[in-house]
């Protein structure tokens, strides 16, 4: 039997085993869309430092070039990079463009998505 | 495997369109707003004087509000679309909407109030 996702029996969704490549990429784009969600919310939030004037947000980004928050920023790129590039695929997909050969050009999106995130990993903590 | 293609049962052609595009036009936004967050200002927007400063710009602050709206709606929609995997009931799901509805427009006005009260401190 497919292992089919079902609201009822959701332990199953942690099992790996008869998954397709398809699944996978469906499973990144949905765990990748909840990190950017709760990311786009804390952005907002911690923007909001902003109005309370120039110590307030300066001392805020001085806070956040603790690496902690440097890895943090790292898996939101990661996260991004991800989701948008498999995005792009899933719109093509959607109208119809390049369906035949969508398990390919998933591979080849997400081997340039790691090229991007081994770039931003490099440039992010080689500045210190 | 011509369902998988389809868009999900109960999401409607127009909301899925709509998700569609706004996540087309964030990779070009985002792409904006990266280039020119870390790359155009010297450093990056690092400091409060230099985001006050940036924001002077009128098509910035137009742009940063309508990429926030863009952003709000697909991450909102998408959130959506997940939820509706878990088969909720339809007074579940008339919740569902009502709390997403709620909290995206409160993250729109809240985001387009500070972009436009930042404008207005220089």
């Amino acid at each position: 039997m497919p292992n089919q996702p079902e609201a009822n029996n959701w332990p199953r969704w942690f099992d790996p085993r008869s998954r397709s490549l398809g699944t996978f990429g469906f499973i990144l784009n949905r765990v990748t869309a909840l990190g950017l969600t709760l990311y786009l919310l804390m952005h907002l939030i911690a923007l909001g430092q902003l109005a309370r004037g120039a110590d307030a947000y300066d001392g805020f980004i001085a806070l956040v070039k603790n690496p902690l928050f440097k890895l943090g920023e790292l898996l939101v790129i990661a996260a991004g990079v991800i989701h948008g590039l498999n995005g792009i695929r899933i719109a093509l997909n959607s109208f119809g463009i390049g369906v035949r050969c969508q398990k390919g050009t998933f591979i080849a999106l997400m081997l340039i998505a790691l090229f991007i995130i081994a770039f931003f990993t490099f440039k992010m903590f080689s500045e210190g | 495997m011509r369902e998988s293609l389809s868009p999900k049962r109960l999401e409607g052609s127009g909301r899925w369109l709509l998700k569609i595009f706004t996540g087309l036009l964030i990779v070009v936004f985002l792409g904006i707003h990266f280039v020119v967050n870390h790359l155009v200002a010297p450093g990056g927007l690092l400091t409060y004087a230099d985001v006050v400063a940036y924001f002077q710009n009128p098509i910035i602050v137009v742009m940063e509000i309508s990429f926030l709206i863009l952003v709000v709606i697909h991450s909102f929609l998408g959130l959506r679309s997940i939820l509706l995997d878990l088969n909720p009931s339809p007074m579940v799901l008339r919740v569902v909407n009502f709390v997403l509805v709620v909290i995206g427009a409160v993250a729109v006005i809240y985001g387009a109030w500070l972009a436009l009260t930042i404008a207005g401190r220089g």
